[in-house]
């Protein structure tokens, strides 16, 4: 288990694991997420993953994309709305989400980037 | 536009199990087709993505796929036609035409952000996704009995 003591979470195609890493977290998505509604796993997980991070002052979170294979627009969505949720954060309790994409994978190449552009600041491409 | 060098055409009832098969189908048959395995990924996340909104949206059975590849020149045309109620054909023209106006990644920015403040279960982003991330010329038909026919065309 990783310091937040968040289990992983995973539906059909898709493993989403929280990783101690030396100096922070590390979500990691393996898979695909392609179902119709992957908000009922990601909300909840990106809320506590959130919340975690603003309770224990953690100044960055990994969120390493290489092992995920396809991304839909709802998972876009809700990537998205785990951004934004730093938007409203004071400056204080702000962290930084660096994304660790696949060169490799087409769709990490020209969605992931566009990441950056939600919150000035909050997203940070590897 | 000259007669395709390939051509698939795929019929099936509106459910989401046969998306994902369609989508690596779909990959395969255009590396194949044309060599060009980043046009292969960009046209079958589009395809899927309009799978998709077919799948969710849809108020019939039959939703029908045509893939065509011209390798001579490098031209891959993908269309998606399903059956759709009055209103959510409303909603798909209201959609298209605002998505359509504006910087591609300004209006995917913006459709990013509003879906992340939405309730309703729905995205939004699927066709802002296409337009951005393979630059397709997209076009958008709807008949007087709300048969809705998205076709993108990418160079």
């Amino acid at each position: 288990m990783n310091k937040l003591n968040i289990a992983s979470v995973s539906q059909g195609k898709i493993q989403v694991d929280l990783l101690d890493n030396s100096e922070g977290l590390t979500v990691k998505f393996v898979g695909d997420i392609d179902m119709e509604d992957p908000s009922v796993i990601l909300d909840p997980f990106f809320e506590k993953v959130h919340q975690g991070m603003v309770a224990h002052k953690i100044p960055f979170v990994v969120a390493d994309f290489h092992g995920l294979t396809f991304l839909n627009s709802s998972g876009i969505k809700a990537v998205a709305k785990w951004i934004m949720k730093l938007a409203m954060l004071p400056p204080d309790q702000k962290y930084v989400i660096r994304i660790a994409h696949n060169k490799a994978i087409t769709w990490q190449v020209t969605s992931l980037p566009t990441l950056t552009f939600l919150v000035p600041g909050a997203v940070k491409i590897e | 536009m000259a007669k395709p060098d390939g051509y698939i055409e795929i019929r099936f009832g509106p459910r989401w199990k046969y998306i994902s098969p369609a989508r690596v189908f779909i990959q395969n048959f255009i590396a194949i087709a044309l060599s060009d395995q980043a046009k292969a990924d960009a046209i079958a996340m589009a395809t899927s993505e309009l799978l998709e909104n077919a799948v969710k949206y849809g108020a019939s059975e039959d939703t029908h796929c045509i893939v065509q590849a011209y390798p001579d020149t490098g031209v891959i045309q993908a269309s998606v036609t399903n059956q759709a109620t009055e209103k959510s054909a409303g909603e798909v023209r209201a959609l298209y035409d605002k998505i359509m106006a504006g910087d591609p990644l300004e209006a995917y920015i913006t459709q990013m952000r509003e879906a992340a403040t939405r309730t309703d279960g729905k995205s939004q982003l699927g066709l802002v996704r296409i337009r951005y991330e393979t630059g397709a010329d997209i076009q958008l038909d709807i008949t007087p009995t709300h048969k809705v026919t998205i076709t993108i065309i990418v160079k």
